[in-house]
């Protein structure tokens, strides 16, 4: 037997023990692999339904080098990435409803199961496709409904999320900065800039972390999932509105909120559902920051081979050379040109 | 430094072209978008080594303006991204502005000519 096989048999009987016999798998088939978690797509027999599911598997620990830069910036395992889409789920968000969570006796190593949500997450397609043309008219009031829903949850509930304000961001990415010895002028800039321009004593709630077009499963009729939790963390609720608006995330698309809307009807569907008045130019810091964050980013995966902690790849090494796009859309963003 | 030909441009011109015009209709998918990839990655290879040396006398003009002395390009900039760090060197400062928006576009005509045009 091959280790897709392993894996599959083993599948099977964690399906089986925690949602029902038979647990019959069918269609099995692998999405993506990344450097952090494996995805699968599945259906499963359970009683006398077919189940249409996901599983995500971590695969922190599989490459003998310990990350140096662990825990600089947020990163939740499986086990609290289940919680904290469970909690969504709970909270009226649309966010992919979780089966099971493997545990020990599973054999499957870290990881969960979840129903698997039909339609579109690429980017271009989703700020271009006619198709999409009825979705976009509603999704910037949508993204302000569902980040309001977000930012509702019980801190409680997810008690193992980290506290990050801007201040403290930026001091996480100086050190991505200085670990891989880059010495950009644009860079230091933008992180002087955010240190400099940071909102002071923000409001501090739930955040997604990473919402936006491309995390997004999309349907004709607008937003059905929202996927991508692992960088969730407590921080200014307006740092997820201003992602959503980064230019990087727009791809091409025209209108500022993600490639598809209009930053009043984002507010203005924020400010109805969540109570907490928007600051546009507080959520313009976040953009600008998002820019300047997304530039690191860049580096990091470019970069992160020569720690050992990753294989060098092509299409991470190419990411390491967009670094200056987002760069180039802070300095336009700052100086009014956009 | 040997003087081979065809030039180095010329090999990746020549290896882009096969990949792009022979390989690529012939693949889906994963195998698709990776190879995609590597053409891009090829390009940039090819005009980083068509427009090196082209910048660096600009871009050291720039770094001896704002920092007031002469050295090699390497501590210049080294130098200004320390101040930048301090504050010894404002971040509206224009002629910081004005060296990092040129620094950039320079760079950007290397790894990716249509984020300029957008």
């Amino acid at each position: 037997m091959n280790q897709d096989e392993i894996f599959a048999r083993r599948l099977q009987a964690a399906i089986a023990r925690h949602l029902g016999a038979p647990g019959a798998l069918h269609n099995l088939q692998r999405l993506t692999g990344g450097a952090t978690k494996t995805t699968w797509s599945f259906d499963a027999d359970v009683g006398e339904k077919r189940l249409e599911l996901i599983v995500q598997l971590s695969n922190a620990g599989a490459t003998p080098v310990p990350d140096p830069l662990a825990g600089v910036t947020p990163h939740l395992n499986s086990e609290e990435d289940a919680q904290i889409v469970m909690a969504a789920e709970r909270g009226g968000v649309p966010a992919p409803h979780v089966y099971a969570v493997f545990d020990e006796a599973d054999g499957i190593g870290h990881g969960y199961v979840t129903g698997r949500v039909a339609g579109e997450t690429l980017g271009p397609r989703i700020v271009r496709d006619e198709q999409f043309a009825a979705a976009r008219a509603v999704m910037a009031r949508q993204c302000g409904e569902i980040l309001a829903a977000i930012h509702k949850i019980d801190p409680r509930e997810a008690p193992f999320l980290i506290r990050q304000d801007a201040a403290a961001e930026v001091a996480a990415y100086y050190r991505y900065v200085d670990h891989y010895g880059l010495k950009l002028p644009a860079v230091e800039l933008g992180l002087k800039w955010a240190a400099d321009h940071a909102p002071k004593n923000p409001r501090m709630t739930v955040l997604h972390g990473d919402f936006r077009t491309g995390n997004l499963i999309v349907g004709e009729e607008g937003i059905r999932c929202v996927l991508d939790w692992e960088i969730s963390q407590i921080g200014d609720p307006m740092q997820d509105l201003g992602w959503l608006c980064v230019k990087t995330w727009r791809f091409g698309g025209k209108p500022p909120v993600g490639g598809f809307g209009s930053r009043e009807d984002l507010f203005a569907a924020y400010e109805r559902a969540s109570g907490i008045p928007v600051d546009p130019k507080q959520v313009m810091f976040w953009e600008a920051f998002g820019d300047v964050k997304w530039a690191i980013m860049c580096l990091r995966k470019g970069m992160a081979f020569s720690d050992g902690t990753e294989p060098i790849s092509i299409e991470q090494s190419a990411i390491g050379r967009r670094i200056e796009e987002p760069l180039w859309d802070f300095l336009n963003l700052i100086e009014g040109r956009e | 430094m040997p003087t081979s030909k065809p030039d180095a441009t010329i090999l990746l011109q020549a290896a882009t072209k096969y990949l792009e015009e022979e390989l690529l209709p012939t693949l889906n998918g994963y195998y698709r978008f990776q190879t995609r990839v590597t053409i891009n990655v090829l390009n940039i290879v090819r005009r980083e080594l068509e427009s090196r040396g082209a910048h660096a006398a600009d871009e050291t003009a720039r770094l001896k303006a704002i920092l007031g002395h002469d050295e090699p390009l390497e501590s210049l900039n080294d130098e200004l991204c320390a101040r930048i760090r301090s504050g010894a060197i404002a971040t509206d400062d224009a002629t910081l502005r004005d060296h990092v928006r040129r620094s950039l576009a320079e760079a950007l005509a290397i790894n990716n000519p249509k984020w300029l045009s957008r």
